[in-house]
């Protein structure tokens, strides 16, 4: 893919409260939606979608390495896609390399042994499991 | 000699205070350009999550959400955002003003508040005027971070969703420009309905149709608390940079000051020196005199 024309790539820009954190051109995303994951690439139809807890996956960023894709580890957000742009709004982004696995597992234990009361408790204890878990899985999956 | 001489050491002592002022000056300066940025950085997110929100409201969803009714104020809660430390003018004061006088209306109409507050400065004060302070924050210095504010925005939506406050004003300094900041009370809960953004909604809305996953109105359930959370970080982020211009003033006033200081002592001490010099030279002229008799 040396001679990437610019019209088969789609725009990816990650911002936080803090800071725009990524904006890169890409083959495409992998996104993690509240449901499940979501390739975007170049022609996409517009969405507004709900994100999960998860990874997302940029594929094929131009000046990147070829070999591997660049991974964010992202909870939960938003993400709009028009005009082959991906918009990813986030409380926080951090990159997989950054994810501290020991940290991230004591969370999920952590998680897992309270006990929730009560129909918000037990919403709340859910998402904390799924977000923990999901950090776990990112945090093992670069290894 | 004495008098000369005291006028010296005063002129040493502001001469001290000047660089003192001078480095502080400074210190403000690249403070408030760092947190300037910061700001300027964290605009984006506030107006993606704007126009999702416009996008919302322009297909026309019920926008119908706890957070966005408003009931009739039983319990009020007050965020007064002030500095750790002084030196700043009326940095400090003017934030502390707004906040006895909203506090004197809600006590007028026999609302009890629940007051938090963020800075040394503002705690004291507070404190000085017989306000019971609920939460003291201390931490907030010229770098807040959303890791930081984050908890306590996401503790006021968890007492107004379980009805124990019914609003949410936040006393702050807004910084309208560097040479403009003014003490403000605003009120982030309940939330300004989101507007659907008339002239761009329609043009946008004729070209790309969204599809909503899941749907429009589990976005805005999500999208509400999120904006809510990104306007408290606003306040902090504008509170922070205009306390560094408001130093960053402060000692540049205290520099020039100091400056007309030196120079009138050392008007004085120079013809304090010369009326010395002449006194002793006429007391030798007189001692001469007699001499010659």
């Amino acid at each position: 893919m040396a001679n990437q024309k610019q019209s088969d790539t789609v725009r990816c820009v990650i911002v936080t409260p803090e800071q725009t954190s990524l904006d890169t051109q890409a083959r495409s995303v992998m996104l993690p939606l509240f449901d499940g994951l979501r390739g975007v690439s170049h022609g996409h139809s517009p969405f507004i979608g709900r994100l999960g807890a998860g990874e997302v996956r940029i594929v094929g960023e131009q000046g990147g390495p070829a070999d591997a894709d660049r991974r964010l580890f992202v909870e939960g957000g938003f993400v709009e896609v028009a005009h082959d742009q991906v918009t990813v709004i986030t409380q926080r982004a951090l990159p997989v390399e950054k994810v501290d696995v020991a940290a991230a597992r004591a969370d999920l234990a952590k998680a897992s042994g309270e006990v929730a009361a009560g129909d918000e408790a037990i919403d709340a204890k859910l998402r904390a499991v799924q977000t923990a878990r999901a950090l776990v899985r990112a945090a093992e999956a670069r290894r | 000699m004495a008098k000369a001489r005291a006028l010296d050491r005063r002129r040493k002592s502001v001469r001290n205070i000047r660089k003192i002022t001078r480095t502080m000056e400074l210190i403000a300066t690249a403070r408030f350009k760092k947190a300037m940025d910061r700001s300027v950085a964290a605009r984006d997110y506030t107006k993606h999550l704007a126009k999702i929100l416009g996008n919302i409201a322009s297909v026309g969803a019920d926008v119908a959400h706890p957070l966005l009714e408003i009931r009739p104020t039983k319990r009020t809660a007050v965020l007064v955002l002030s500095g750790n430390r002084g030196l700043c003018g009326g940095y400090n004061s003017n934030v502390v003003r707004q906040g006895v006088a909203l506090l004197g209306q809600w006590k007028s109409e026999q609302v009890p508040a629940h007051v938090s507050v963020s800075g040394k400065r503002g705690i004291s004060a507070l404190k000085f005027r017989g306000v019971e302070i609920a939460e003291p924050y201390t931490t907030f210095e010229d770098k807040p971070e959303f890791a930081a504010v984050a908890p306590i925005g996401r503790a006021y939506l968890e007492a107004y969703s379980a009805g124990d406050i019914d609003r949410l004003d936040v006393v702050y300094t807004k910084f309208d420009s560097i040479a403009r900041q003014q003490a403000v009370t605003e009120t982030l809960l309940p939330l300004a309905p989101p507007q659907a953004t008339a002239t761009t909604a329609a043009a946008t809305l004729a070209s790309d149709d969204y599809d909503f996953y899941p749907s429009a109105a589990s976005i805005l359930e999500e999208i509400l608390p999120a904006s809510f959370l990104s306007r408290l970080f606003k306040c902090f982020l504008d509170a922070a940079v205009s306390e560094q211009v408001a130093r960053m003033v402060a000692m540049k006033a205290a520099t020039e000051n100091a400056g007309g200081l030196i120079k009138s002592l050392s008007r004085q001490y120079n013809r304090a020196r010369q009326s010395q010099i002449t006194g002793e030279i006429m007391e030798i002229l007189g001692g001469v005199e007699a001499l010659k008799k």
